[in-house]
Formats: structure tokens, sequence, C-alpha cells
């Protein structure tokens, strides 16, 4: 009672406040699928769970999203496990581009990657495919990106990064012993690596690959940009589809059809969960006295190095350098000396000349600001409950905020939206926010959790006797300690929300437009040149956020230490 | 300040099993003296210790510090931590590695709302005592361990409470280091007059610091006595064994003399303290390894005389340590570290009734 009255009203407080916005998408969502006409509350009726699972077309809409979800997340996952093998065991040079390649595709947004492909290898124009038919001279194009394996492609080389950043660690802190010992055992190399690193290794890679899988199924802008002109649809397009068609909008549909897409998310999460948890008792156990043995590349070396390279200019160089050069030209055109004296910054003027670009941009820094301060505060009381407190509630907080990690976006866009109807907060940049918030908290929490556990707890206590209250020594000693966790989970946010497409295109109404839905109505209207120059303007903000933040980050260090 | 504890009861759970952390405890730790709970791990002294400072709640039982009642769960009284006024050292001595030197031990006086001027001239004092004095713009985790520790005492103590707790705080440091801290605490303590709570579970260390000691054992304080009553008079085996080496021997006593109370044991008829025990009852011999002198067969020695052979005899540095046969008994004896005896030697060996405790079985 005395120590704990206060901390477990707090945990009482944000389990109301995280179950809220957690659980009442999902369960208008729910209540929505059973209910008659176009409110969530009508009479209950099956008649849109069977509209929805008999519809002829589902079944190809299905196939084209188990063959997208599964490609991505496989190409995704091995080449994960081939660059975390290059960077953490061989000698391979230039080991600082593994850190890029695992951190710069964070901060190009989904959107403007797909775009950028679509740009280079669209079938009518495609930058690469003209170059290919003037070089080969071809009769057609050669590469089609509006195709399944196009959109496999693209969302593999997105969903990589978190990948890796699952393996790579594990990787790391894999006992090279176990290894050794297989090869003094008359195995060798490749048997070792089947029959010992891998298995060992399972639980993380399974980990990944159950991740990518849950992103993959809940990706929108890949499908959208690239699917939907070739009329390749998946789950989040087909969903997106029946509540967006204007005459005929079907929420009921979407929302019976969703939930088993929710269902699913959120079982893959609680696999994903278990895994993580058994990688981490697997691997490090056993990585006391670990030294790096560095496996020769050799004659490999070479090529292996220029893969990596190539994989670079793929993710990272070429998305960047196409969207600037198209928001310089006046149209499609191959890079020549005619197109760069053509360059002008024509596009980048219409765009801020544009009311709706500007509103969009502005709506856009606003939500990024305010969200992530308000994610982040969030999530800095729930990180404190959950990894300090050993109660019930502290346990059910835990639960609440990985749920969101699960949630589709353009699923749960659909049960915010019933819910934001019956409040004033419909098609008010409110909706947006706590929409954002909702969906996106357990990017706060997880950095500021993994942050707080490094604090030891008597350095709390110890406030706490010499006389400071709860929420002084949470002020004056966990915030302060915990300036670089608050940094990362800020920037996380901020440029999440910076760039957030799939809620933002089922919450967003006119006045409330953000950046992403901005550049995907440009997309609809074949207006690429201004298209790019939004999606350089928000990769150029994005950017300057982490710097920013990094530099008020070891400021407030500095003070800190000073004062 | 003086601490009154009245039957006090700590649960944990876990892994579904309930396990009793404190057991009814009564306590009275007197004004202006080092108390120390001094206990193997887990038997309670530290959540005693937490549930004083008010990080654990009790599940029953009283708490008064001074003539505040700060915790009662029949009155529903339950002060939080910061209102109870109190220093603390922790094991992990908790300096906050963002702040200086000053603004760690100025803290409790800031929180307080203490006026600037006095804070800089307190904060001055306190690391004046605990010669840090010039520390006080360095940041708190460029410092050594030691010194570290004293800004964790001079922080406890800033705010001049009535108690200040230590959770082993000399843990963390080597042997050497620790023995200097040790010597320096205890003088520091001297000095304040205050009263201290000192948890360990070091014997030489409650030993050499407390006024009293309290031997703690599964939730339960044991017995409670001056270092030296705990010592040589123990009353429980437990405490006997716990507060030094001891060889245990199963006795029956014979009869009361004037100054002694004879026993019959492994070792043959042996004069003991004296002890209000029944005769015939059973009871259990306590032979300090320190108090046994061995001696080549045929000397003469004051006390009891029993005649064995030196089993094994390790040299130890500081002493010879030899495991001697009488009959049945091996008995543990240390002696001079130049003994001339070897292993195999038929010996003597003597120890003064003064020197043989008994316990009640």
């Amino acid at each position: 009672m005395s120590a704990g009255s206060s901390a477990s009203t707090l945990a009482r407080v944000l389990v109301l406040v995280v179950g809220a916005l957690t659980i009442a998408p999902v369960a208008m969502l729910a209540f929505g699928s059973v209910s008659e006409g176009l409110d969530a509350f009508g009479r209950f009726t099956l008649a849109k769970y069977v509209a929805a699972y008999t519809d002829p077309a589902l079944l190809k809409v299905l196939w084209n999203t188990v063959v997208f979800v599964l490609g991505s997340t496989l190409l995704a996952t091995l080449l994960a496990l081939v660059l975390a093998y290059l960077n953490t065991r061989t000698d391979i040079p230039f080991k600082f581009i593994f850190g890029v390649l695992a951190i710069v595709p964070m901060m190009i947004p989904h959107l403007l990657f797909s775009v950028a492909w679509a740009l280079l290898l669209n079938p009518s124009n495609g930058l690469v495919n003209r170059a290919l038919v003037d070089l080969l001279g071809l009769q057609g194009p050669l590469l089609n990106i509006y195709s399944l394996p196009g959109m496999i492609f693209v969302e593999g080389l997105l969903n990589m990064p978190i990948a890796y950043l699952i393996i790579a660690p594990a990787m790391a802190s894999f006992d090279v012993s176990l290894e050794e010992s297989s090869r003094v055992c008359g195995s060798n190399p490749w048997r070792t690596l089947l029959r010992i690193t891998l298995p060992v290794l399972r639980p993380a890679i399974l980990a990944a690959f159950v991740l990518g899988v849950v992103r993959a199924l809940a990706s929108y802008a890949v499908p959208r940009v690239l699917g939907t002109p070739g009329r390749v649809d998946v789950l989040a397009t087909y969903l997106y589809e029946m509540v967006s068609t204007g005459f005929s909008p079907d929420w009921g549909r979407a929302a019976a059809l969703g939930m088993s897409a929710l269902a699913t998310s959120i079982a893959l999460v609680w696999i994903y969960r278990a895994l993580t948890g058994e990688s981490s008792r697997f691997v490090t156990v056993s990585s006391r006295g670990w030294r790096p043995s560095v496996v020769a590349l050799g004659r490999m070396r070479l090529p292996l190095t220029a893969g990596v390279a190539l994989l670079s200019l793929f993710i990272v160089v070429l998305p960047v350098l196409v969207l600037l050069y198209t928001s310089l030209v006046p149209y499609a055109m191959l890079p020549s000396a005619q197109a760069f004296a053509q360059m002008s910054l024509r596009h980048w003027t219409a765009v801020f000349d544009d009311p709706t670009s500007l509103l969009a941009l502005l709506n856009s820094l606003v939500l990024a600001v305010a969200g992530a301060t308000i994610g982040v505060l969030l999530s800095l009381l729930i990180a404190h409950v959950t990894v300090r407190q050993r109660s019930r509630a502290a346990g059910t907080l835990e639960t609440l905020t990985f749920l969101s990690f699960s949630f589709p976006g353009i699923v749960i866009g659909i049960g915010f939206m019933w819910f934001f109807v019956r409040t004033p907060l419909y098609a008010t940049l409110w909706a947006l926010l706590i929409g954002y918030v909702a969906t996106y908290l357990p990017y706060g929490v997880r950095p500021l959790a993994s942050a707080l556990v490094q604090v030891h707890t008597h350095l709390e206590e110890s406030s706490l006797v010499c006389g400071a209250s709860r929420a002084a020594t949470l002020r004056r000693i966990v915030a302060p300690l915990l300036v670089p966790g608050i940094v990362s989970a800020w920037i996380l946010m901020a440029t999440m929300f910076l760039r957030e497409l799939t809620l933002s295109v089922v919450l967003s109404r006119p006045g409330s437009e953000v950046l992403a839905v901005q550049i995907l109505a440009y997309a609809d209207d074949g207006l690429w040149g201004r298209l790019s120059a939004l999606g350089m303007v928000m990769i150029l903000i994005s950017t300057a956020l982490v710097v920013l933040a990094h530099l008020a980050g070891s400021r407030m260090r500095a003070g800190v230490a000073s004062g | 300040m003086e601490i009154r504890v009245e039957g006090l009861v700590k649960h944990y759970r876990s892994e579904g099993r309930t396990v009793k952390a404190l057991d009814r405890v009564d306590l009275h730790i007197p004004s202006r003296s080092i108390f120390t709970l001094l206990g193997p791990s887990g038997c309670g002294k530290t959540t005693l210790l937490r549930c004083i400072v008010g990080l654990e709640t009790p599940d029953d039982g009283e708490i008064r510090i001074g003539d505040q009642l700060v915790w009662s769960r029949r009155q529903g009284i339950a002060v939080p931590t910061e209102k109870r006024g109190l220093g603390m050292v922790f094991q992990s001595y908790a300096i906050w590695p963002h702040m200086t030197v000053f603004d760690n031990v100025a803290y409790p006086l800031q929180v307080r709302g203490v006026a600037r001027a006095q804070i800089e001239e307190r904060t001055t004092a306190a690391l004046r005592f605990v010669q840090l004095e010039g520390y006080g713009d360095r940041p708190a985790t460029r410092l050594s361990g030691g010194q570290q520790q004293r800004v964790a005492l001079a922080r406890a103590l800033v705010a001049e409470p009535g108690v200040i707790l230590f959770d082993e705080p000399l843990s963390n440091l080597d042997a050497k280091l620790r023995e200097e801290t040790r010597k320096e605490l205890k003088r520091f303590l001297g000095t304040l007059g205050i009263t201290a709570v000192y948890v360990t579970h070091d014997r030489v260390e409650a030993l050499a610091l407390s006024d009293t000691i309290a031997v703690m054992q599964a939730g339960r304080v044991v017995e409670v006595g001056t270092p030296r009553q705990i010592y040589f008079d123990a009353a429980h085996q437990f405490v006997a064994d716990f507060i030094g080496r001891a060889n245990l021997l199963p006795a029956t006593v014979r009869e009361h003399g004037k100054g002694t109370t004879r026993v019959e044991c492994a070792l043959g008829a042996i004069a003991c303290a004296p002890r209000a025990l029944p005769a015939g009852s059973a009871a259990t011999l306590c032979l300090r390894p320190e108090f046994l002198h061995l001696h080549p067969q045929g000397a003469s020695a004051p006390g009891n005389v029993v005649h064995g052979l030196i089993e094994s005899l390790a040299f130890v540095g500081d002493a010879c340590e030899a495991e001697v046969r009488v009959g049945d008994a091996l008995l543990l004896a240390r002696t001079e570290p130049d003994t001339p005896l070897r292993e195999g030697d038929a010996v003597s060996l003597s120890v003064e009734p003064a020197h043989c405790l008994l316990l009640a079985a």
C-alpha cells in the first residue's frame, strides 16, 4: 500500500488509456462486422460475413496475398541472413555499409520507395525499361514492376532491415565454440552451417520471418502503388477499395474480412513474442567468452562485396536519386544532356503553390511533433510500469501494448473510423493523432523499456528515500537517465508519423490531409514530378528531424551533466 | 531516533508458491546506536530494512520510527518512503550518473525546498565530513568505488535524518578496501551519534561495526545482543554456528558445579561455562577452533584436556588449521602458523571451561 498505492493507480490508469486506444477500434470493428447497414450498432446480421467470404473474387485476392506475403518475407529474411553473416562472421570490407543498410531504409517512406521503383521499372516509361529497350533494341519493355514478382522484390527490400536487426545481434552473440566443436568432430564448413549454425539461430530467424509476415500482410503502400495498376489485388488494397469506392462504400463487408486479417496478425505477433523470448534465452546464455572467429572469404570476397554494393544501390541510392531527378525534369525522360538542360524547380514551386500540399505538409508536421511528444510521454509511463512493476495490471498493460503491434493499418483504420464517427473528432487532426499514437505505441515503448532495464532500481529508490516524490523522481532521475532512449523513440515515432499512409488513407478527410495521402493523390493523377518534389520534402524533413533530435539529445545530456 | 517493529509479516509469491520473507518480526532498535541485521542470504534482513524505509509493503504488523507510526495495517497507516525522512546507503550506492558529486549530495535538500545558500553550506559540510571536499564539481561517475560509497554516505546524512539505513554497503568493495572503509564508517557513525540500521551477511563486519546485532534466520529474528554476547554467549545453535566457526558436539548435561556445568560427550567429561539446563537433558557443545590449544602429547595444560591424533594439517598463512581425531569426534583447531606439529602427530588438546559454550539441543 505505501510504496505501491500511487504506482498501482498509475498502472490502472494506463491500462484504461491503452485499453481504450487499442480495444476500442477492435471492438468497433467486431460490432460493425455483424451489424446491419452502415452503422456499427445496427441490428445483428451475419450477412456481411456471408457477402465477404462468398465473393468469388476473394480467392484470387487471397492467393495473391499469400504469394506476396510469403515471397517478400522469404526474400527479406534470406537477404538479412546473408548480410548478417557477412557482417558479423566474415572479413568482408566496408562494414559500415551494413549499418547504413539497416538504418537508412527506415528514413525512406515505403510509399516513396515503391514510387521510385515504379518510375524505374514501369512497363510504359520506366527509366530502366526504356534504357534497356534503347540499349538492346527490344520491341517492348523487359521488366514489369506492376506484377507480383515486382511487388515481392520491392516489399522484400523494404522489410530486409527489420529482419537484419533481429538476426544480426543473434548472429553476433553466437558462441563460435559450438561451430568449432562441430569442425573438430569432422564436419565440413557447409555441414556445420546447416547442422549447427542455422539450427541454433532458428528462433531468431523464425522471429524475423514471422515479423516480416505481419508487416507484409499489413503493407498497403507497395500493393497500392505497384499492384493496383496491374490489377494485382492483395487483401489490403481489396479492403481499401471496398471502403473507398465513392458510391457504395461497404464498411461492414470490409470489417468482416478484416476480422480474419486481424486475427491472423494477432496470432503471428503472439508467436513472434514467444520466439523472441526464447531466442534471447537461447543465444545470449552461450555468449560468454565469445571471440569472433572470422571466416576468410577468399576468392568470394570481391563478388560478395559487389553484391552488397549493388544492394546498397538498390535500397539507398537509386530510390532517392530517381525521385530527385524526376522532381527536376519536366516529364519522364532518360538522363541526357537535353534532360539536364531542361531541369528546373517548376515541380517544386507547383507543390508549394498548391494549398492542399501546404496544408498536408503542415498537418503532417503538427502530427509528427505532437504525436511523437505525446507518444513518447505515454510510452515512458508504460515502459516504467511494465519494467518496474510485477503486478497483474503491469502484465495486462504489456499485452495491450503488444496488441497494437499486430494491427494492420487499413483494418484498424476501419475500426477507428466507426469510433470517431460517433464523436466530434471525426475528420479532424485529433482523429489522426489518436489513431497514430494508438497504432504506433510499441515503437515508443520498446526502445524506452530496453533503456529502462539498464537503469538500476536503486537509482530511483534512493531518490524516494531522499524525500523526492514519485513524480519528481521520474522527472529528475529517470527521464534524464533515459535521454538517449527518449531521443531515439521520439525520432522513430516522428518519422513514422510524418510518412504514415495506411491509417491516414482511411481516416483523413478534406481538411485533414497528410503528406502520404497527398503524394498518393499526385500518383493517382499521374503528376510524378510534383509527387517526387513533395516526396523529397518528406525525406528532407525526416532527415532534418533525425539530425535535430540528435543535436538536442547531446545538448540535453551535456546540460544535464553540467547543471 | 528509535525504531519499533511489531508483528511484521511479509509474503512473496514466486512461481505459485508463497514464501514467508518476514514471519512476525518484533524488534526494538535503540536510539543513537549501530544496529546490525545479520543473517545468510534469504533470511529476510534486506526485506526488513526495505519495509522500514518504505520500499516494500508489509502484509501485517506495525512500524514506528521515533514517535511516528509509519506503517500499520490495523490502523491503515502507510507513510510513503519520501515522507519518512530517512537516509539510506544502497548496496550499489545508487549514485546518479547524470549529476555531479555536489548535486548528488545536495538532492535531499533540494527536494525539501531548502534555501540555496543553505544547500551550498550544508552540502559542502557533508562533503567535508566524508573527506571529499573539493570533489563537488566532478561528474559522479568519475569516482572510485570507495569514493562513491562516501558520496552515498554524504547524501544519506546531509538532511540530518534521525536514522540512516545501510544495505550491505561494503559488499561491492574489494577485501582490503572493505576493511578500511569499515573502520572509516565506524568512525563517521561514532562522530554523528545517529541511529544506524545496517544489513550484512558478513559476520566480521557485523562484529566489528555494531553496538547491537540481531541474527535472522528464515524470516525471524533469532537472537539479539552485543557482538560479545552473540559470539561468546549465543543461546541458539544456528547463531553460534553462524557468528564464527564452531565444532558442534551432541552432549548430555551431568551436573552443575561451582562456576561450571559438567557434560558428557564424545570427548568424555567436559567442564563448561555454566548454563541453566536440567541435569540429564540433551545439549550441544560448541567449541571454537581458536580456543582449542594444541600441545605435544604429555605437555601439561590448564582446563579440559583430551588426547588425539592430527588427521590433517593445512597451512593457511596466518594460522595452521588442524583436524584432530579424538575418539569418534573430528575437531577443527587453529594454531600458530609456525607450529612444529605435523600430520599423524599425537597431541593433547586443551580448552578453558569458559570457552566451552553449551547450547540447548
